[in-house]
């Protein structure tokens, strides 16, 4: 799999972070996610979760990072991962995912989830542009990243 | 009643004695009593006998959230505990302790309306559900392990995504002032349920859910929380920055020095927690309560000696060991009294010439945790201490006013407030804060964090409650009413469940006439589950669900006599004004005719139980005559 590092993906991408100095731990972000993309609240299947040890007060959300190096995109075997145009998200195609879980493998943030009634790796879409997420962060914990300046 | 959305339409029995368990259907229970306390409550009814004891292996455990719990719903983390109480006094009598955290959202994702815990194990047990698989883990090694340790240990086994449930040594100890914890800082405190649980010999509860929760109309719940969310968004508690209520400056001079991070429950909007990290002493999270306990017991850090280590320590043992920190703090101030007034010596142990030191809090603690020495006696709780004290009542009434819970806001000073607590089983304070809150602010009590003036808070009054006298708690005029207003709104909030800090929704500080919307709770319900209620509709719901709970308290032996405070209520004391007892009175029979009750007894009628789609409850509607307690 070769990568062509012209891609938009390396000049203008844009992500989801997370703060965890701000992060309450309170999970909205899991419900609005599962709640758009699955039509249900299911935080199983969120696409950001929250990676807690409450007896230490930490909070850690985890989402993907829209890597540079896309060490999913490198592992997937069916080219089932694709780098969107516009903010640079690596998408994966449903259709062409077989299920192997390489990509969850290959993550190094633990953001790609598994959704086993469909057999498919899930992950953050970056919402088409308007995350939902950091929408609804009560604390702005949550917030949009921008690679470089868009042409 | 199709169960399709919301709720998950299960209950899952487990029979510790046999450890064994099954799931049924939850379609009765729902139906008619939507979730929470409705559900437990009716369990109690059909299944418990009355002269059941709290820690009797036939008493029940019941876990319940509601159709709301983990949803998107603001402030729907929470779940409800019913169950005899070992701490209600005189008698041990069902009641209700609900707890906020993670644990009640994830009984959803695994599958259930309800946990219903019975019988006794013959070994200490941890309670493992995961999803379809239960496992009954034994749990020797655990006994007196306190509550981070014991949390610690059962995720590593278990793993970190488990939400655990358990009990300290204050539990396994039978201590009558024990809590249920999760994490750090949620309890379920109230009610002594930890005792109930340490009776069964259960230590854990752990949880792990990754099913799905369907909503009816996933675009209207988005819409409604946002809107709650806007007018929520400057609750003063919000992340816990404002000044509020009790010793504001010495509170935000703590959090300042030893606040690690702001913490939540789930799905909350307020977030009025915070994970603080004392040196030298420990970490928890708290919440103002939980924070000021102490120093507002000895009446603001009397010791100066490692004065935050001792604040800090008070929470944190508390949460370790598994008590309550609401009566402990009434239990301080008891005790202080005691010592005061010559009514109780100087026990070696329990150094009550240093109440406010650090060293006073540890032993105490940890006395009502063991059992040791004179903490075998208090572990019982203030009020049944006081009974083997001589005098002890003389100390004890003033500062716990009816059933053994300890005074939370002045009942002395807001009548309507006297009133809730007479016709309660508990302290009713906690959760049925936004009448009391606005009660509190038209008061002009300490400060003002509400910034709310008082011609908006009669407006509120008049509006929510029907009379800006609701809040005037000069005289009981339209105090019986406003009582069951809120009292109806607050069974409502505890079978949804939501948290009654936010809801109802009577009050905010972005409207421009500073009033809110008390029709969330029905708007929420109706978009979740897809069974349209108007707010009308539920509210007779919360109706219903206080009558079945006045049906269990009939049964228990409650009548109008013992719809009271303490005597010495009744009567000045330190410059306090007594409460007219003859106008107690006369609201208590307005209150009872209202609720389309016996006048003489307090009994619902079998009128009104029909009316509520009760009839078939009206023939439990008597003290029932029991045999010997071995069937």
């Amino acid at each position: 799999m070769s990568l062509d590092f012209s891609d938009t993906h390396f000049r203008h991408r844009r992500t989801v972070t997370g703060n965890p100095k701000v992060c309450t731990g309170c999970r909205t972000c899991e419900l609005i996610c599962t709640l758009s993309h699955e039509g249900a609240i299911h935080p199983a299947r969120s696409r950001i979760y929250i990676k807690a040890n409450p007896l230490k007060g930490s909070f850690v959300p985890i989402v993907c990072h829209q890597c540079s190096d896309v060490p999913c995109y490198s592992a997937c075997p069916e080219s089932a991962i694709v780098i969107e145009r516009d903010f640079g998200t690596v998408l994966i195609s449903e259709d062409k995912c077989t299920g192997c879980r390489a990509c969850e493998e290959a993550c190094p943030f633990g953001a790609i989830r598994f959704n086993e009634e469909k057999g498919k790796a899930i992950k953050c879409d970056f919402c088409h542009g308007r995350p939902e997420c950091v929408m609804w962060c009560p604390v702005n914990a949550l917030g949009i990243t921008k690679f470089g300046e868009r042409e | 009643m199709k169960i399709e959305y919301g709720w998950t339409g299960r209950l899952l029995r487990i029979d510790l004695t046999e450890r064994q368990w099954s799931v049924e259907s939850s379609q009765k229970y729902v139906e008619r009593f939507i979730g929470g306390i409705g559900i437990g409550l009716l369990i109690f009814l059909e299944e418990v006998r009355p002269d059941i004891g709290a820690l009797d292996p036939a008493n029940k455990l019941i876990f319940a959230p509601g159709p709301l719990t983990g949803t998107l719903a603001p402030a729907s983390g929470r779940f409800e505990i019913i169950s005899k109480s070992p701490s209600t006094y005189p008698m041990e009598t069902v009641t209700r302790s609900g707890m906020g955290g993670f644990w009640g959202p994830e009984l959803k994702y695994a599958g259930y309306d309800a946990l219903i815990v019975e019988g006794k194990a013959d070994g200490w047990v941890n309670l493992w559900i995961h999803n379809d698989k239960i496992m009954f883990l034994e749990a020797e090694e655990y006994a007196g392990e306190d509550t981070y340790s014991t949390q610690t240990r059962l995720r590593k086994e278990l793993g970190p995504e488990a939400k655990i449930l358990c009990i300290g040594p204050a539990g396994e100890n039978l201590s009558r002032l024990a809590a249920i914890l999760s994490e750090t800082s949620f309890a379920s405190g109230k009610s002594g349920f930890g005792a109930v649980m340490g009776s069964k010999n259960l230590k854990a509860i752990a949880v792990r859910g990754t099913q799905r929760l369907r909503i009816f109309d996933p675009e209207g719940l988005v819409k409604i929380s946002r809107e709650i969310r806007r007018l929520s968004s400057k609750d003063p508690m919000r992340n816990w920055t404002s000044r509020t209520f009790i010793d504001g400056e010495r509170q935000k001079e703590f959090l300042n020095k030893y606040r690690e991070k702001n913490t939540s429950c789930f799905a909350c909007p307020v977030a009025c927690l915070a994970y603080l990290k004392v040196p030298d002493s420990g970490e928890s999270q708290s919440h103002c309560l939980n924070y000021y306990y102490y120093p507002m017991a000895t009446e603001f850090y009397g010791h100066t000696i490692n004065r935050d280590q001792a604040v800090s320590d008070s929470y944190v043992l508390a949460n370790r060991l598994g008590l309550d920190t609401l009566n402990i703090a009434g239990m301080v101030k008891f005790l202080k009294d005691l010592y005061e007034k010559g009514r109780m010596i100087l026990d070696d142990d329990l150094p009550l010439d240093k109440v406010g030191s650090r060293e006073f809090i540890q032993k105490l603690l940890h006395m009502i945790a063991t059992r040791k020495g004179i903490g075998n006696l208090l572990a019982e709780g203030a009020a049944r201490a006081a009974d083997h004290i001589k005098d002890g009542w003389e100390s004890c009434s003033r500062y716990f006013p009816a059933y053994g819970s300890a005074e939370h806001e002045s009942v002395r000073k807001y009548l309507g407030v006297a009133l809730l607590w007479a016709l309660d089983s508990r302290d009713p304070v906690v959760d049925h804060h936004q009448y009391v809150h606005l009660s509190i602010k038209y008061q002009q009590f300490y400060t003002d964090p509400f910034k709310l003036s008082n011609e908006h808070a009669r407006r509120i009054s008049a509006k929510v409650f029907g009379s800006e006298k609701a809040i005037d708690h000069s005289s009981f005029e339209f105090k019986p009413e406003a009582v069951i207003y809120a009292q109806n709104r607050s069974a409502v909030i505890n079978i949804l469940v939501l948290c009654d800090w936010i809801y109802p929704v009577i009050q905010s500080q972005v409207t421009e006439d500073r009033s809110g919307d008390t029709s969330f709770e029905s708007q929420l319900l109706s978009a979740v589950t897809g069974h349209s209620f108007t707010e009308e509709e539920l509210n007779q719901v919360g109706e219903r669900v206080w009558n079945l709970a006045r049906v269990i308290m009939v049964q228990e032996g409650r009548t109008r006599e013992k719809d009271t405070l303490h005597d010495s209520y009744f009567t000045d004391r330190d410059g306090e004004k007594a409460i007219p007892k003859s106008e107690f009175e006369q609201a208590k029979t307005k209150y009872y005719d209202l609720r389309g009750w016996d006048q003489d007894r307090g009994w619902p009628t079998v009128r009104k139980l029909t009316e509520l789609g009760l009839s078939d409850l009206a023939d439990k509607i008597q003290q029932p005559k029991l045999g010997p307690l071995n069937d």
